[in-house]
């Protein structure tokens, strides 16, 4: 099959140089009659050189051997005859057919290893993209969808894998759901160990293969490759070809060390989930029980007995507040874990900037009642199409940030300006500053400046808080200071856009 | 405790809530009535109608909500609900149903207060047709349509008017955007927020001191607008 296959490739090659040759006559003879050209034979090197290197070695023969053959035919005496009349053109053509053979294999060796460094070069192109999607595969499920892209590209069909034990996630996967039942009986087959690998017909006239992408590591999955409507004296000859494939990627895997990314990555998410489930419930178990702190609190401080005594009502005074501080916190926890299941869905619609700063100042009012607050704020600022709930989260946090990290009685100043594009909400304190070095990790979870650290307590979740929200409403947050107690500007970045309609303002309204 | 108080039935499963909230209650002279779960509050709202209801959304037999729509099938007395924070989507829902207002807990007893008397302000005014509404410096006389600060006429547009109507007869109580917009612009702009902030920002022009720092007509990010007593505003502060 293959050998009738190559043989009628050589033949197709061969027609082509001989039309090229002829071709070449035309031109060449043409050229001798106008332009009395005598020695034309050297352009015959032309169609052996394009033979040589799109057709083959064979082709390139024969385009030598006919230039030859017509050369001696058309352009030397006798004309119109294959017999020499001189000796020293019998040595021409000689030399010529020599020059020809090699030219034409030189053409053809070259071709075949700009080929081979061009595949080479791909298939590096394409390991160096597969070990860096490997390495930025956070989960099970993100390195098993590489490998198949991987396989898939290899084999050059279409690839299904499936992963191994608890690769729960893989299942939901939608082109899955196209694979027969015949396929799919297959893969248990294999994943259950009963076979290593077989051949199966879908019922739509494909045959899929179906085997373990490595013989030796159970890690790496069971692997589904279509090989297409082939018949069935063929299959093993496809399928030998899809397996030396299969076991060369096999080994890549094996030295990228696929296996124990796959189960850092399942022990990393199990981790994950446990840990979120715990703050998720936590949270929740410590907030009824801080709304009765602070609710008894404020009753507190309104009875008589303690509203005249001054220390006592201090006293109610900071239950309130650490109790406060302490909703805060859990706040921003249970924020944090929703942030990394990403489900923030912002709730967009059109909304006065200076509202939410206002907001934020309320709700704060206490908090920031150290502090000399002044507000600098546009009258006219344009609508911003944001959700509301979230930016005033975000802000806060930064106002709340501004009264942690600066001295009681310094000054906070509030803004709310046009800035181009983009309504700014900035807020400006006096305190601790950042070094170029904090800023730059500014917004990292969990991070805090040792400087910071020594100021207050905290989490370090805030402003990762606050920066997750703005972005999630196509904002930025950005923050700058000329150095360590030299105070800190955030600000938030909010696009604004103009609503698609306007009310209608008539006389009557 | 006289006959004479006004009873308010507290409807919530966490004992220590219940607690404080009896004791804040009382001390602001109302006559307190518990309920564990949603059954109890149906049953004590038939059996001794109350004159305000405080309603928590987790209870262990039914959801809050469904109590506040059965409840409010026959009685339209007022109710406030405690709710948790960052669920605005369900806060609109509450008041849409029927909810006069909400606190998030965990919040001051000041602040519950502020919003139940509103509430129950409002009630009042129903019943007795009394036509003015007075919000500090700001008088609206419903029944004149005549808006005045501090004695003098404001004139304002008929939108303009019919948006401060709606949130005076709700003085003191949140009124959210979708009743909003129905009410002044009709059902198809029910969406259409920015229609709201247009003419809320042309109305702080004429009514408040400041209009970038309300102090009157007050934003509820997420849900809707406040009127605000400013002197009741301060003291809540004050009291937080």
């Amino acid at each position: 099959m293959v050998g009738m296959d190559a043989v009628r490739r050589e033949l197709r090659g061969s027609a082509i140089a001989l039309v090229m040759v002829a071709v070449t006559t035309v031109v060449v003879y043409a050229l001798t009659q106008s332009l009395e050209v005598r020695r034309g034979s050297v352009i015959y090197l032309l169609p052996v050189l394009l033979a040589g290197w799109h057709l083959g070695l064979i082709p390139a023969l024969v385009a030598a051997v006919a230039g030859v053959l017509w050369s001696g035919y058309f352009f030397f005496s006798p004309y119109y005859s294959f017999y020499l009349a001189r000796p020293n053109e019998i040595l021409n053509l000689v030399l010529f057919m020599v020059v020809a053979g090699v030219t034409s294999h030189l053409a053809n060796s070259m071709k075949m290893q700009t080929e081979i460094a061009r595949k080479r070069e791909k298939e590096m192109g394409d390991l160096y993209a597969f070990s860096r999607r490997l390495a930025a595969a956070s989960s099970a499920a993100d390195i098993y969808l590489a490998i198949e892209q991987h396989l898939a590209s290899l084999v050059q069909r279409k690839v299904v894998l499936f992963g191994t034990g608890s690769g729960g996630d893989r299942d939901a996967k939608p082109d899955q759901g196209a694979l027969s039942q015949r396929v799919h009986s297959a893969i248990a087959e294999v994943q259950a160990g009963r076979t290593l690998a077989t051949t199966v017909d879908d019922g739509a006239g494909d045959i899929w293969l179906v085997r373990r992408v490595s013989q030796k590591n159970t890690d790496f999955g069971v692997i589904a490759i279509d090989l297409g409507s082939v018949r069935p004296s063929d299959i093993d000859e496809v399928r030998k070809r899809v397996d030396d494939v299969l076991s060369d990627a096999a080994a890549t895997l094996e030295r990228l060390d696929v296996a124990r990314a796959l189960n850092d990555a399942k022990m990393r998410s199990e981790t994950e989930l446990l840990r979120e489930a715990l703050i998720g419930s936590v949270s929740h178990e410590l907030r009824t029980p801080l709304a009765s702190i602070l609710g008894a609190a404020t009753v507190l401080s309104k009875s008589a007995v303690i509203a005249k005594d001054e220390r006592l009502t201090s006293l109610a005074g900071v239950v309130r507040d650490e109790a406060d501080r302490l909703n805060n916190d859990i706040q921003n926890l249970l924020d944090a874990t929703r942030i990394s299941r990403a489900q923030i869905r912002p709730r967009q619609e059109w909304i006065e900037p200076q509202d939410i700063v206002n907001s934020a100042l309320e709700r704060r009012r206490r908090r920031l009642s150290a502090h000399t607050l002044s507000l600098d704020v546009d009258s006219n600022l344009p609508f911003i199409y944001v959700d509301p709930v979230l930016v005033e989260q975000a802000f806060g946090q930064i106002v709340d940030n501004a009264a942690k990290y600066s001295p009681p009685g310094s000054p906070i100043t509030v803004a709310a300006k046009r800035n181009g594009r983009d309504v700014v909400l900035s807020v400006h304190d006096e305190g601790v500053g950042l070094t170029a070095q904090e800023n730059a990790q500014l917004g990292e979870r969990f991070f805090r400046g040792a400087r910071h650290a020594a100021t207050t307590s905290g989490s370090g979740l805030g402003l990762w808080i606050a920066k997750a929200f703005v972005t999630a409403n196509g904002g930025k947050i950005e923050a700058a200071s000329a150095g360590a107690d030299q105070g800190t500007t955030v600000s938030i970045h909010l696009p604004f856009a103009t609503p698609a309609s306007q009310p209608e303002v008539g006389p009557d309204d | 405790m006289t006959e004479a108080n006004p009873v308010v039935l507290v409807v919530d499963d966490e004992v220590q809530i219940r607690r404080f909230l009896r004791a804040g209650l009382e001390l602001d002279g109302f006559s307190v009535q518990d309920a564990e779960t949603g059954a109890d509050a149906l049953r004590w709202a038939t059996l001794k109608p109350p004159d305000l209801v405080i309603l928590d959304l987790g209870l262990p037999d039914m959801d809050g909500s469904e109590v506040l729509e059965r409840l409010r099938a026959w009685s339209s007395v007022p109710l406030i609900v405690l709710s948790v924070r960052s669920n605005e989507a369900e806060k609109v829902r509450l008041l849409e149903s029927g909810a006069d207002d909400y606190v998030v807990k965990p919040f001051g007893m000041a602040e519950l207060l502020a919003r139940a008397h509103a509430a129950m302000r409002r009630h009042v005014r129903v019943s007795t047709g009394e036509p003015v509404v007075k919000v500090g410096p700001l008088a609206i006389d419903l029944a004149a349509r005549i808006v005045t600060i501090n004695g003098a006429r404001v004139m304002l547009t008929p939108k303009e008017y019919r948006l401060l109507q709606l949130l005076a007869q709700h003085a003191g109580n949140v009124v959210t955007h979708q009743f909003l917009l129905k009410e002044v612009w009709g059902s198809p702009h029910l969406h259409d927020t920015h229609y709201l902030r247009i003419f809320v920002r042309k109305l702080r022009q004429k009514i408040e001191v400041d209009p970038t720092q309300p102090r009157i007509l007050l934003t509820e990010l997420g849900v809707g607008y406040r009127l605000v007593v400013p002197e009741a505003a301060s003291q809540v502060a004050a009291a937080n």
